[in-house]
């Protein structure tokens, strides 16, 4: 990607970054497979067919949590907020409230003095713009994370795009826009969605400078096909320009389950172990990342069982295949090759991640791992 | 709790035969109640005998024993505040309850409260509502032409329940073949397979065909149109209805919603009548069903093959029907980034035609199968009454289960069609046509 891309005021604060923030060495990225995925099409060994690479590339390399548990609400936001709060959340589920408790984002932003560009959320899920921090007054949007949600960019430079009525085709251009813009636009647990602006907005720069990657974006033959691989685009090109300390991932294709496709569900879960794998890749090609960034994935939560559920397509039983999860982490500080039966819970995520960068979170109901950390 | 429902007709009379009853429940089961009392009209006969059933068995419930079986709800009711909510409309105050009872962390106490004292009164009523001795059930499912079945993973979900049954499928070659050889001939004075008609009588309701495509239909429809006498819901057929209501849904989104819940709540009060021909037997309470199948199921206006699951499922749990068929069929391919594009319509300028996908059909009816068989042997109304059959066109071979005795002892020699055919029929009690098949012994003794 051309260095068009990287706004220029950022690239501005990159160069000019002020000798009182204290950017620590370690970096961490938390992938989740958002949507959330069963124990028994994953981790479990019938499942290790849909986790190919997590399974025989990077469990080897890492260590392993197979007595995951996810408690709490059974929704998309309350759970990816109690990941990165380490307490349970109980705000509206589509996204129209933030956390309640401070994040990991401003815990951490606030003890180091760091810049917004240190810690991210980049969701496929459009109902996360809020996820970036709560609203606490001594804490809020002046420590949030930056907030990207890439299809929705997407959408708004399509709009842009086609809105000049220039060059050939231009016809075909708006009906492929329209579809898009529709596509992109979905939610696959009911109609009515709404984006909720982050408190934190985007710059106006880095949303123009998306639009020059739409034309690219047109004619790359390897164009994402889903809104997970826009999503893995957009954490590469985050982590090229800005090597950010402390990244949230969320992966979403996952949750086309609701539509009641099993091997749609399946397919996604496959997309998003190749992405995962993909993105630790990624990680070790860069200076910034390689021997000193730890990765942990871990799904959201989990879906309904078939016997004591509702199936695949939901998650919202409050069932033990509802909350039975897993947590894989590797890289910086992780012990190869090991795992541990000891039960874990997801909200232990988020004081891990204070631990592995040195910062303060006294309040939460999670606890370290201690093995991580 | 004083409610104002504005019931009319028999369910006025209930509420105001049990308002003393009504009056002591926890407030948020008595709006419960009152809201399903509203949708009278909408309800099937089992779902109005449940309710006649309930309120009767609750008012006539010992006073200690009410008094314990609601004590748990009415304790977390009083430490959420509930009685403090002026709403007198059933319907609004349950909405009022649950945002209270989930701004205090209790929704998920609440709701195995309540859980916990409809298993205390389900028993009893389940026993009034279903007795032994009530006919038996069939439910079919095909596999229609066309999905990539893989033989070595057919019904492997079923983990060695029933008997697989080989089958001899000569002359029958394609769809129609094969359907009018298992359901028999058709009853040209009634419509529909002699089996069913015979089967059901002079009630619709009582036999359910549920498909993705039309070959069902096909076989049902009889050259005059004075109304079927089997009820068919096809995901083809609805079509015309299906564009209608994500029409009119996306003028809403587009023109602004103010929440998930409003949404939902115009979504419900659409009157969208399907045109003459989608439908088999058109009776209102159908109609209201089509609509609720469709918005409630959260892909059955995008995937065929779940449309069939989940009116399949609504269908066993609501409107009990006596025999119930269902076919799925292959699904389309995805396109970029989801092809599950809302509210489109393709286009030649889209360039992107539609492509099924017969590999992605097979994983997805064979979980989808297995969901219908669960939900069926959840329901007291089917289980240890129901003969369960599996086929697949085109494959000589079928899984039958039958729910009171789930492991066959003897694997059966093969059979034709019309031996299926036969057995259907002695299973239902209908008489068997003299020169077609023979009941399979092994699944009908």
């Amino acid at each position: 990607m051309a260095d068009w891309w990287l706004p220029r005021r950022l690239f501005a604060q990159r160069t000019s970054e002020s000798k009182s923030t204290r950017k620590p060495e370690r970096r961490v990225i938390v992938v989740t497979f958002g949507g959330g995925v069963r124990y028994e099409d994953t981790l479990a060994r019938e499942g290790w067919v849909n986790v190919p690479r997590l399974t025989s590339e990077l469990v080897p390399q890492g260590l392993v949590y197979p007595n995951a548990r996810h408690e709490g609400l059974t929704g998309h936001f309350n759970s990816t907020g109690a990941l990165v709060t380490g307490s349970r959340q109980n705000v509206d589920a589509y996204g129209s409230e933030a956390p309640v408790t401070p994040t990991i984002f401003e815990l951490f932003r606030k003890e180091h003095a760091l810049r917004p560009e240190e810690a991210w959320v980049i969701a496929t899920n459009k109902s996360f713009g809020l996820m970036g921090g709560s609203k606490l007054r001594s804490l809020g949007d002046p420590y949030s994370a930056n907030v990207v949600l890439p299809k929705q960019l997407l959408i708004s430079t399509i709009k842009a795009a086609v809105s000049t009525e220039t060059g050939p085709g231009v016809e075909d251009r708006h009906a492929l826009a329209e579809r898009m813009m529709l596509a992109l636009d979905e939610g696959y647990e009911g109609f009515g969605w709404r984006v909720f602006e982050s408190g934190r907005a985007l710059g106006a720069e880095l949303k123009a400078s998306l639009a020059k990657s739409l034309l690219a974006y047109f004619n790359d033959p390897a164009a994402p096909t889903s809104g997970d691989e826009l999503t893995f685009f957009m954490t590469k090109e985050i982590m090229n320009r800005f090597a950010p300390s402390l990244l949230v991932v969320n992966f979403w294709d996952i949750d086309i389950a609701h539509y009641g496709a099993f091997s749609l569900y399946l397919e996604a879960v496959r997309r998003t172990d190749r992405l995962v794998h993909e993105l630790w890749q990624h990680a070790q090609s860069l200076p910034q990342y390689r021997d000193r960034t730890t990765l942990i994935v871990v799904p959201e939560m989990g879906r309904d069982s078939d016997v004591a559920g509702n199936g695949f397509a939901n998650h919202r039983s409050g069932d033990e295949s509802c909350r039975r999860v897993w947590l894989v982490a590797l890289g910086a500080g992780v012990p190869r090759g090991a795992g541990t039966e000891r039960p874990i819970r997801t909200l232990d995520v988020a004081p891990t991640v204070a631990q592995i960068l040195g910062f303060k979170m006294a309040d939460c109901e999670g606890r370290p791992l201690a093995e991580l950390t | 709790m004083q409610f104002s429902a504005g019931l009319t007709g028999e369910a006025a009379t209930l509420a105001k035969t049990h308002s003393e009853m009504l009056a002591r429940l926890p407030a948020t089961v008595h709006a419960f109640i009152l809201v399903e009392l509203q949708k009278w009209p909408a309800l099937f006969a089992p779902e109005q005998r449940y309710q006649r059933a309930l309120l009767q068995h609750l008012s006539r419930l010992p006073r200690r024993e009410f008094d314990e079986a609601a004590a748990g709800i009415e304790r977390i009711e009083a430490d959420a505040g509930v009685a403090r909510l002026g709403e007198r409309n059933p319907s609004r105050f349950q909405d009022e309850a649950q945002a209270l009872l989930r701004n205090r962390g209790l929704n998920v106490a609440w709701r195995g409260e309540v859980d916990g004292f409809f298993q205390k009164i389900d028993p009893a009523l389940e026993a009034q509502l279903y007795p032994a001795d009530a006919p038996r059930r069939l439910v079919v499912q095909l596999y229609g032409s066309g999905i990539a079945v893989q033989r070595e993973k057919l019904w492997s979900r079923f983990k060695g329940a029933g008997v697989r049954v080989p089958l001899d499928l000569d002359g029958t070659s394609g769809s129609e073949q094969f359907l009018q050889a298992l359901f028999g001939a058709r009853d040209s004075g009634r419509g529909g397979p002699a089996l069913m008609a015979g089967a059901i009588e002079a009630a619709p309701l009582d036999a359910w065909l549920i498909e993705s495509h039309e070959a069902l239909h096909r076989l049902c429809e009889r050259s005059e149109t004075t109304g079927g006498a089997v009820t068919g819901l096809s995901y083809d057929r609805l079509r015309p209805y299906r564009d209608e209501l994500t029409r009119a849904l996306n003028r809403k989104v587009q023109s602004g919603v103010e929440s998930p819940q409003a949404f939902a709540a115009y979504a419900r009060s659409l009157q969208i009548i399907p045109p003459a021909g989608t439908l088999m037997y058109s009776a209102d309470v159908l109609i209201a069903f089509v609509r609720d199948v469709l918005l409630t199921g959260n892909g059955t206006l995008l995937v065929n093959n779940t449309f069939v699951e989940w009116a399949a499922v609504q269908a066993l749990r609501r409107a009990q029907p006596r025999i119930l068929v269902t076919r799925f069929g292959v699904r389309d391919r995805l396109k970029p980034f989801s092809s599950m594009v809302l509210f489109s319509q393709p286009r030649a300028s889209d360039h992107n035609p539609v492509v099924p996908d017969p590999a992605g059909s097979f994983i997805d009816v064979e979980q989808l199968s297995y969901y219908v068989w669960l939900n069926a042997e959840k329901n007291p109304a089917y289980r240890r009454k129901t003969l369960y059959l599996f086929l697949a066109e085109g494959v000589d071979e079928m899984l039958a289960i039958r729910s009171d005795a789930p492991q066959a002892a003897a694997r059966p020699a093969r059979a034709r069609l019309s031996d299926v055919h036969a057995t259907m029929a002695q299973w239902l009690g209908v008489p068997v046509p003299d020169g077609s098949g023979r009941p399979i012994v092994e699944i009908v003794q």
